[in-house]
C-alpha cells in the first residue's frame, strides 16, 4: 500500500488535533488520493467474466448504457460505452441473464463503483432459442408467415434498395449480378450493421428510410452468414416487425445458415447468397429484349397481313365494281341506242320523207299506167278502126285519169311539209346554204338559222349545241 | 394513363393486343387501333428498359435520434 506511514503531513502542532493518538498520526488522503488509491487497487480486476440479469437499462447522452447487474443478493452499476456498445454481439436487455466481460473501475466524481462492460455474450443459447420459437410462435399466430400476405416482387424494379455492409463480398456479388443481368438497373446502398447490438436498430431504421424516400421500389437485405450469435439481428422483434411494416417488398439474403431467421420467414422472398437475391430481384435485360423483339415482328407481321388481307378485299371489289358498272352502263346504252333508232323512225321528217318516196313512186306507176294503156287503146284502135272512140275514150280516160291525180295530189298536200308545219313542226335550215338541219351536230353556235314554220318563216342564231 | 405503366403491365397490354388483332376479329378501324395502341406499348416496354440509370447511390445513415 502505497503511501502507508508516510511523513506526518505539515508538521506541528499535535495538541490541536486530539482526536489522533501520535502513533496514528500521518498525514490524511485527499479523497480524491484515496479514490485514485482504490482505482489502483481495483486495476487487477480486468477482463473479468460476470454473470448477472440486467436492469435499469438507460441509454446515456454520450451513447453509453448504464445499468445496473444483479444476482439476487449483489448488484453493481454497470457502463457500457458508446465504443464498446457498437461491438458487442447484442445489448443487455432488462431481465435477461448476461456474460459480460469487463474490468471494474471507481469513478472519482461519482464516488460509485461501476463494472465497465465490453462484451455481452448470452448467458445460455438454449433460452435464447426458446425465446426464438416463442417469438416466431407469436408471428405465425399473426399470419406473419402466410404467403398470401407476402408482397409480390416488381418484374422490373426501376431501383433496386441493398440493406448491407458497405464493405465486403456480399455488395459486390449484388452490385456485380445485378448489373450483368441488367446493365443500367439503378442501385441505392443503405449501408447498415448487420452483426452487433447496434444492428437491429440500424435494419430498421434503413428499412424505414427505404419505405419513406421511395427511391427503390424493392429491398435486399443481405449479410454473408455467421453463427447463431451473429445472426441475432435477423432473429429479433425490431427487426421482423420493420419487415413486416415495409410496404416494398424485401428479399433477404443472409447467407447459409444452420437455421432460417424470423427475418427470411417474414421477408417477401428468401435467397441465400447475393447472387441469388440480385438474380431474383432483376431481370436478365437481353431476355427481356428479346421477347420484345418477337412481339415487335408479330406486330409487324400482323399490320402486314391484314393490310394485304383488306388490300386483296379491295381489288376484289373493285374487279366487282368494275363488271357491275359495264352491266349498268351497257343496258341503258342499248336501250338509248333503240329509242334512237325508234325515235328517227317517227320523226316527222322522216315521214315525210317516206310519203314523199311512196308518192314518187305512185305517180311513176301512173305514168307508166298510162302509158300502157295508151299504148293498149292505139293497138285496139288500129284494130277496130273507130279514130273517134279512141279518141273519146281517150279523152275520158284522160279526165278520170285527171280526176285521179287531183286526188291523189290533194292527199300529197295533205301530206306536204307545210302541212305538217300547220301542225306545229318547224324545219330549221342552215341560212346560208338553205340545208335542212336534221342533226344538232350539223350546227354550230352563232350559227345564222331559218326556222320554217306553219306560216311564215324566223330567222335566228344558234347559241347552244347539244349533240 | 398508360404513361404510368410498369413494364410488365406495358408488356401484358402488348400481348394482349397482340392476341386481338391475331384473333382476326377486329374491324379494320379496330385493327389499326390495336396496331397503334401496340407500338405504344412497345415504345413503353422499350423506354422502361432504358430509363433505369446505371448508378449506386449511397445513403449515408442517419445518426439515431432516439
Amino acid at each position: 500500500m502505497g503511501r502507508s506511514a508516510a511523513q506526518p503531513p505539515g508538521g506541528g502542532d499535535r495538541k490541536l488535533i486530539p482526536v489522533l493518538k501520535p502513533e496514528e498520526a500521518q498525514r490524511p488522503y485527499t479523497v480524491t488520493e484515496l479514490a485514485n488509491e482504490i482505482r489502483r487497487e481495483l486495476r487487477p480486476l480486468t477482463a473479468l467474466l460476470l454473470k448477472g440479469e440486467v436492469s435499469g437499462m438507460k441509454r446515456g447522452t454520450a451513447g453509453h448504457y448504464n445499468f445496473s447487474i444483479q444476482d439476487g443478493l449483489s448488484r453493481l452499476d454497470a457502463v457500457l460505452f458508446a465504443d464498446d456498445s457498437r461491438r458487442v454481439t447484442t445489448l443487455p436487455e432488462d431481465g435477461q441473464v448476461f456474460i459480460f466481460r469487463g474490468r471494474v473501475d471507481f469513478f472519482g466524481k461519482t464516488g460509485r463503483l461501476s463494472f465497465i462492460v465490453d462484451q455481452v455474450e448470452f448467458d445460455d443459447v438454449g433460452k435464447l432459442r426458446a425465446r426464438l420459437e416463442e417469438l416466431k410462435r407469436r408471428l405465425e399466430l399473426e399470419g406473419a408467415f402466410d404467403p398470401k400476405r407476402k408482397r409480390s416482387l416488381p418484374f422490373l424494379p426501376h431501383n433496386v434498395a441493398l440493406l448491407t455492409s458497405p464493405t465486403g463480398a456480399v455488395i459486390n456479388d449484388l452490385q456485380e449480378t445485378i448489373w450483368d443481368r441488367y446493365p443500367n438497373m439503378g442501385i441505392v446502398l443503405y449501408p447498415v450493421q448487420v452483426q452487433g447490438a447496434g444492428a437491429p436498430m440500424s435494419v430498421t431504421r434503413a428499412l424505414r428510410r427505404c419505405n419513406q424516400e421511395k427511391v427503390a421500389d424493392v429491398i435486399v437485405l443481405a449479410r454473408g452468414g455467421g453463427s447463431f450469435e451473429e445472426m441475432y439481428a435477423f432473429n429479433t422483434e425490431l427487426v421482423a416487425r420493420a419487415i413486416l411494416d415495409s410496404r416494398l417488398p424485401v428479399v433477404t439474403a443472409l447467407g447459409h445458415t444452420s437455421d432460417r431467421t424470423v427475418a427470411d420467414m417474414v421477408g417477401d422472398a428468401e435467397c441465400r447468397t447475393p447472387t441469388e437475391a440480385g438474380a431474383r430481384v432483376v431481370p436478365k435485360k437481353a431476355d427481356l429484349l428479346t421477347s420484345l423483339r418477337e412481339r415487335r415482328r408479330r406486330l409487324e407481321r400482323e399490320v402486314g397481313r391484314r393490310l394485304s388481307r383488306e388490300m386483296d378485299g379491295l381489288k376484289s371489289l373493285r374487279m366487282r365494281l368494275l363488271r357491275l358498272l359495264t352491266t349498268l352502263i351497257q343496258r341503258p346504252a342499248d336501250r338509248v341506242a333503240r329509242a334512237q333508232a325508234d325515235l328517227a323512225k317517227l320523226s316527222p321528217v322522216h315521214q315525210i320523207e317516206r310519203r314523199e318516196l311512196g308518192l314518187r313512186e305512185q305517180q311513176r306507176r301512173l305514168r307508166a299506167a298510162v302509158t300502157l294503156r295508151l299504148q293498149v287503146s292505139r293497138g285496139r284502135l288500129a284494130a277496130t278502126g273507130g279514130q273517134e272512140r279512141i279518141e273519146r275514150a281517150l279523152a275520158n280516160r284522160i279526165t278520170e285519169e285527171a280526176r285521179r291525180l287531183e286526188g291523189q295530189r290533194r292527199r300529197l298536200v295533205a301530206l306536204s311539209p307545210e302541212s305538217v308545219l300547220t301542225r306545229g313542226y318547224s324545219i330549221t335550215r342552215d341560212a346560208a346554204t338553205g340545208v335542212i338541219l336534221r342533226s344538232a351536230a350539223q350546227a354550230s353556235v352563232e350559227q345564222k338559222v331559218t326556222i320554217q314554220l306553219g306560216s311564215g318563216t324566223l330567222g335566228g342564231r344558234v347559241e347552244e349545241v347539244e349533240a | 394513363m398508360s404513361e404510368q405503366l410498369t413494364y410488365e403491365q406495358a408488356m401484358d397490354k402488348l400481348e394482349e393486343t397482340l392476341k386481338r388483332m391475331e384473333s382476326d376479329k377486329l374491324s379494320l378501324d379496330e385493327a389499326v387501333k390495336a396496331a397503334e395502341d401496340a407500338q405504344k406499348y412497345f415504345r413503353i416496354c422499350v423506354q422502361r428498359l432504358e430509363e433505369a440509370r446505371k448508378r449506386i447511390e449511397v445513403r449515408a445513415e442517419t445518426e439515431p435520434t432516439e
